[in-house]
Parts: C-alpha cells; structure tokens; sequence
C-alpha cells in the first residue's frame, strides 16, 4: 500500500473515532444468561475475579440479593485474576461493551478513574450507604478530591502466616516474629525440623506479585517505592529490605523464591510467609497442621501496604443500570454482609459496624487468626504513589525482585535499573495525576 | 444486430474477470478482514500514544520506534528471541531429521512409535506446559528422579535465570520434533529409489548416500520447515505464559511475550503496536531472505 493510502487510513479511522470510547456513550452489556424467576429485573453483571472459596462466599452473596428483592438481578461473571478483569474491561469498552461493576484492584482501578471510565459515586450514597459506614482508612483510598470512585469490598493487607507445629519443633515461641533479625535469628532452628526430606526453610518469597508485600517491607526498612510519582527505590531503605532477602537467599540459603508461597506453605515446605490477609480460609483448610498468624515484623519501623479489591462501577452504562448496580453495593455495605463474607474470606471486614457482628466475633473469640489484620490495621496505610498509578510498576518490581531472589543480584543494581523503569513508567500518567489526583 | 469481433472477446475477457473476482472475492475479503486491516490498524497504533482506557489515541510520530529502538530492554529481549529461535529451529529440525531416518527403517512397531512421537505437536501448549512445569519441579518432578542417581541436585528450571531458557528450549523441541520429523518422513518415502540404489551399487556407503543424495533431495523439504519453524518460533506464547510470564527477572522474555507485556499488564498499546510491527518487519526479511537465498539453493524436482 502507498504512503497516501495508509495516511488517508489512518486519517479517516482517526476522524471517525472507530474502535475508541465515547465518554457518554451507553455501551450494550456482555453477554450472559438470567434464570427464568428473574427475567423481568435490571440486570447488572458484576466481573468478579474471585475463584475457588472466596468465589464461591461470593456466588452465596449476590444470590442472598438477588432473594432479597424483586428488581434487580446481578449476575456474577467469574474472569480470572484482577489483571485479567482490567484486561478485558480495557477490551470490552473498545468493542463498546460495558460489565456494570466490576472487581478492580489496588492498582488497576487507579487507570480506569484516569482515563474517565468510571462513575463517580458519591451520588449514589445513601444513610446505609456511605462515607459514614465504610472503615475510613479505606474507604478513603478509593476517595479523589472528595469523590468516591469505587467503594472498598475485598481489601487485604499481608499477614505473616507460621506453621505452629513446625515451631513448636523447632522450640520457638508460638508467635509471629516481631522484626526481621528476630527471624533471621530462628532460621537455623528451622532448618533443623525435616519436611518432605528436605530441611525446612524459613520463609519463602512470591515470585509474582511479591511487590506487594516488599512495598511494606521497603517501609519497614526505613524506605519507599516513591514520594508522590518521584522514584526511590534506589534509595537505603528500600535497597536495605531487598538486601535482607537476598542473604536470606542467598548467603544462609534460609529462604527461596517460589512460584505459589501459599501451597508451599500449606504443604509444610516453609515454615512463614507473608500473604494476602484474604487467604486465611483457603490457607486453613488446606494444611495439614496448625496455622499461626501474627503481624508483618518491623524492623526500623512498622507499616503494611493495604490491598486487595474495591468495586467500581462503569461509567458508559444508562442510568436504570446505575441505579441498579448501586443498589447491590449499597447491599454489600450492610454490616451483616460485611462482616459474613470477612467470615467466609479472611479479607478485612470493610464496614465499621460489622465488627460488631455476633458472628464475626463468635470467630474471631474461636480463632484468633481472623482477628490479626483487624488489630494490624492500624499500621496499615495506602501504598505509594508509583505503584498504584504507574501502570505496570508493580510487574517491574517484581521482575526486579526475581533477579535478586533468582540470580544473587546486587539489589542496589537490580533498584537502579528498576528506578529508571519507574522513572519511564511515571512519566507517562505524570500529567494526568497531576491534573487529577494532586 | 451486428457485433464486431473485438468487442465480443473484450466482453469475454470482461465477463472472465468478472467471474475471477466473484471467485476470489470471499477470499480476499477474509484475507483483508483478519489480515491486512490488522496489520494497517496495528501501524497507525503504533504511531500513537494509546492506553487502550482513554478514549482516544494521541497521534506521537515516531516516538515510539526511537524510545523503543534505543531501550537497552528490548535489545536484551531481542537477543533472547534470536539465541531462543535459533536453538529451538536447528534442535528440531536435526531430531527431527533423525527420527525420520530412524521411522523409515523396517522396524518392528514403527507405526505406534511414529503415533506417539507426533502426540505433543497436537496437545495444547498450556497442557504442555503444566505437565512440564510438573517434570522440571526440583521438589517432586521426573528430572530429579533422573537426575539424582548421578548424585547432583537437580536445579530449580523455572526459577534459574540460567536454566529457565534451556528449560523452554527442551519443552518447544518436544512439542516440535515429532512434527518435523512427520513431515521429513513424507519426503523421505517420496524419494526416488533408484538414486539410492544406484549408489548403493556404485559402493556408497550409508553415510555417503545420506549427505550426497538424501540430503540434497530433502531440501525443499527443509526450507519450507525452516520458514515455517521460525515463524511459529518468534510467535511461540503460550508455554511461556504458563511456564515462566517471561521471568526469573527478564530471562524469557522474547519479542512475543513482550508485546504482551506491553500491551495487556502496562496497558501501553501504542508501544505494544510497535513491537508488533518490529516483529512483522523482522519476519519478513527473514522469510525473504530464506526464500532469495535458498531458493537458489534448493533442488526442487
């Protein structure tokens, strides 16, 4: 094809705007199918990224609604991770489709508010449904210049996990270490109780999505990914925390990097990991021993990244869908509810009042570990700015992480070239933050 | 009415070509449809500055070839799908050549081993990956069962940045070979006997006859598996999705992978058009060149 051709190609797909959104546009809803008892409702299709137990507490959820009126139907459509939900919401706008809520993580409803594909919620809020019910430190996280633009539902922090046999063993306390050297200091114990033939290791770190629990780690050293969109993962701290895990690594061959920590754990190959608050039931009935939990160590200083899912709510949907999708979340934010799927999860119950909830408080009394990122929210705090905002910085961590859990990297190096990833990474929604966050 | 002659075969020759056209029509349509407009819409992307949310592209120029051209990243990335391709399309091309060879002996049983051997092109590479991701486990996998009565460790494949390569080497020439050497096998029996047999009569031995007359004859059959392993090669995706996402650290990431990356996990779809086109473009002189350059080459009987 000749230069003029393809120019008038390109020309003419960018004057018609074709395969790209509409801001205002109502966009069709994806396919799906609605039992007959429900047929002449709203029907709001709600993109979950919650398989296996946590799927299943929510599948019992949206059906506890769809009984409990005579509107609207949701229908809960499973889509894999939270990354494949971003993905195929990105899709499905530029085939001018629109699910009308959806499951968005810690760092991918950030895109979706940049780029105007969200509704703004602060006109749904209702007395039962609001800035008032929902745990402030995280509902706050979803709020932008005093607008809400999802609400807080399936939201994490990383707790540290022990095997309480294993310790028992090894004769340590029966308690979460309280600062990393505490730790280190009772690999070697460890080392000396056998599991599956092999000597037990002390802690293993995730090979995808470790980010997330270094973010905390970083803090607890003394450093941070970023100050606002400025890098500085290269910086002390943050290479200090990256230090720590490559000698545990590498040095005392204490610990390792694994493809799923979780079912390495529960399989009793390592004796503590820190995972995601939201794998307590699905951790506790898959091991075999007595599952200990505790707080994320300090070293020089105490702090969690909080993460996990909010929901958002589409922006290129009609009205009837709006209200409609509102009124299931205005649901999820009774505290009955709150408090059940916190019950059926381990995720942190995400309105004030469920905490109050006889049954959450029946289980907490019988075991303790539902209560430990109850009690560690208070160290908890949003992550920084690079990571939520930058798109793909949490897979740079990461895969800079790898490096040094997989090749004895120098982490001052592998945090060299990561920050000038980063650096890349932030410039690109540099102007849009600042327009819109700052 | 009288028709001069001239008219007449230029209506013919109209109506021929009309027909041509409603013949190839569909064709063509399908062919512009899911190829050509792909790949126009692809480069006009990546001449943009797209996040694939924002409701439209801003038009960038060139920018994206010079960030992406001069990033240390996709020069190692790069490097990796050269030494990645290359070890994957000689691997199978030389097992498969000697699996042929060895299935158009008489032997015993030939049929269910030729069966077997072809099974792992059939399977889906995300299967392939998982039983593969089970046999590399240094835990519990079938390589440390072999590898232990020698008395060493077997290494963590995946998680190595010096194994995990290799790793997907061995798993792409399992899957491959048994296809190669199905198709050498075809040419191996459409070879003229005589040829053979008259050397053979000469007093050329098994060797001799191999590289002077097989070999020679064989290759038509190699450049087209040539074109078509690197192709299927530098596209390779899904056992890498499965096995590695391109990691430890960058130490799979091929050119394939990296316009995944770039498009669906950083969202960047301009960036992601550009890698695209950068492949297509490599491609293609490869595939030019192997056509200019073997052409010549090849006997074709």
């Amino acid at each position: 094809m000749r230069r003029r051709g393809f120019l008038g190609l390109a020309a003419a797909s960018a004057l018609t705007g074709c395969g790209y959104r509409s801001i205002d546009a109502i966009y069709s809803q994806p396919a799906g199918s609605v039992p007959k008892q429900y047929a002449n409702r709203v029907r709001v299709v709600f993109w979950s990224p919650y398989g296996g137990v946590n799927g299943k507490a929510v599948d019992s959820l949206v059906a506890k609604f769809n009984d409990s009126q005579q509107d609207v139907y949701v229908e809960v459509q499973f889509q894999g991770s939270y990354d494949d939900v971003a993905q195929k919401i990105a899709a499905a706008l530029v085939a001018k489709q629109a699910p009308d809520l959806a499951v968005l993580s810690d760092v991918t409803w950030e895109r979706f508010f940049l780029n105007d594909a969200l509704e703004p919620l602060n006109g749904y809020f209702t007395d039962g449904f609001g800035p008032a019910v929902f745990q402030p430190k995280l509902f706050g996280e979803y709020v932008v210049k005093d607008q809400s633009w999802a609400v807080p539902f399936a939201r994490s922090t990383p707790i540290m996990y022990y095997n309480r046999d294993a310790f028992a063993k090894a004769g340590l306390p029966d308690r979460a270490p309280r600062t990393w050297s505490e730790l280190r200091s009772w690999g070697p114990e460890l080392a000396k109780v056998q599991s599956g033939g092999r000597s037990l290791r002390t802690i293993a770190f995730a090979k995808i999505d470790g980010d997330w629990q270094f973010q905390g780690n970083v803090w607890q050293f003394g450093g941070a990914y970023s100050d606002g969109l400025d890098v500085k993962i290269d910086q002390d701290g943050a290479v200090a925390a990256g230090e720590w895990q490559r000698q545990m690594v590498h040095e005392l061959g204490l610990a390792y990097m694994a493809s799923s920590a979780s079912t390495d754990f529960a399989n009793g190959l390592v004796g503590v990991i820190q995972e995601s608050t939201g794998g307590m039931k699905t951790i506790t009935s898959k091991a075999k021993f007595e599952v200990g939990a505790g707080f994320i160590p300090s070293e020089v200083s105490a702090g969690i990244a909080t993460g996990g899912g909010g929901i958002g709510m589409l922006r290129n949907i009609s009205a009837e869908r709006k209200q409609a999708a509102a009124a299931f979340l205005a649901f999820l934010a009774r505290p009955e509810n709150s408090a059940w799927w916190t019950t059926q999860t381990g995720y942190l119950p995400v309105v004030n009042a469920a905490r109050e909830d006889p049954e959450l408080k029946k289980l907490i009394a019988e075991q303790p570990n539902y209560g430990v990122a109850i009690a560690q929210l208070a160290n908890a705090r949003q992550q920084d700015a690079i990571r939520l905002y930058g798109r793909n910085s949490n897979v740079a961590i990461y895969t800079g992480l790898q490096q040094i859990y997989a090749d004895n990297a120098a982490p001052r190096e592998v945090f060299r070239s990561v920050a000038r990833r980063l650096d890349a990474i932030g410039d690109e929604v540099r102007r849009q933050y600042e327009e819109k966050v700052l | 009415m009288l028709t001069k002659p001239a008219d007449g075969a230029l209506t013919r020759r109209r109506r021929e070509y009309g027909l041509f056209a409603l013949l190839v029509a569909p064709n063509l349509l399908v062919i512009a449809v899911f190829a050509y407009w792909p790949i126009l819409y692809n480069a006009f992307l990546s001449l943009t500055d797209w996040n694939m949310i924002a409701a439209r592209p801003t038009f960038v120029g060139l920018s994206n070839y010079r960030r992406t051209l001069t990033d240390p990243a996709f020069h190692q990335t790069l490097w990796i799908t050269i030494v990645f391709t290359g070890l994957i399309v000689a691997g199978s091309l030389l097992i498969g050549l000697a699996l042929a060879l060895l299935f158009n002996l008489p032997l015993k049983g030939r049929g269910v081993v030729r069966t077997i051997s072809f099974a792992p092109h059939i399977l889906s590479g995300a299967a392939v990956a998982t039983i593969w991701l089970f046999i590399f486990d240094p835990g519990y996998g079938l390589v440390r069962a072999l590898i232990e009565p020698f008395g060493s460790e077997p290494p963590d494949w995946m998680n190595n940045s010096d194994w995990a390569l290799p790793g997907l080497v061995i798993v792409y020439l399992w899957k491959n070979a048994g296809f190669t050497a199905l198709i050498y096998l075809a040419g191996l029996q459409g070879l003229p006997k005589e040829l053979d047999e008259a050397a053979a009569i000469d007093g050329a031995g098994t060797w001799t006859r191999f590289r002077a007359i097989k070999l020679p004859l064989l290759a038509p059959i190699t450049f087209f598996l040539l074109i078509t392993t690197v192709i299927g090669t530098f596209q390779a995706f899904d056992v890498i999705a499965v096995m590695t996402g391109g990691g430890p650290g960058d130490a799979t990431t091929t050119l394939s992978w990296s316009i995944y990356k770039e498009g669906f996990q950083a969202f960047n779809a301009g960036r992601a058009a550009t890698l695209s086109i950068v492949m297509f473009v490599i491609l293609l002189i490869v595939t030019t060149v192997q056509a200019r350059v073997l052409e010549r080459r090849v006997h074709y009987r």
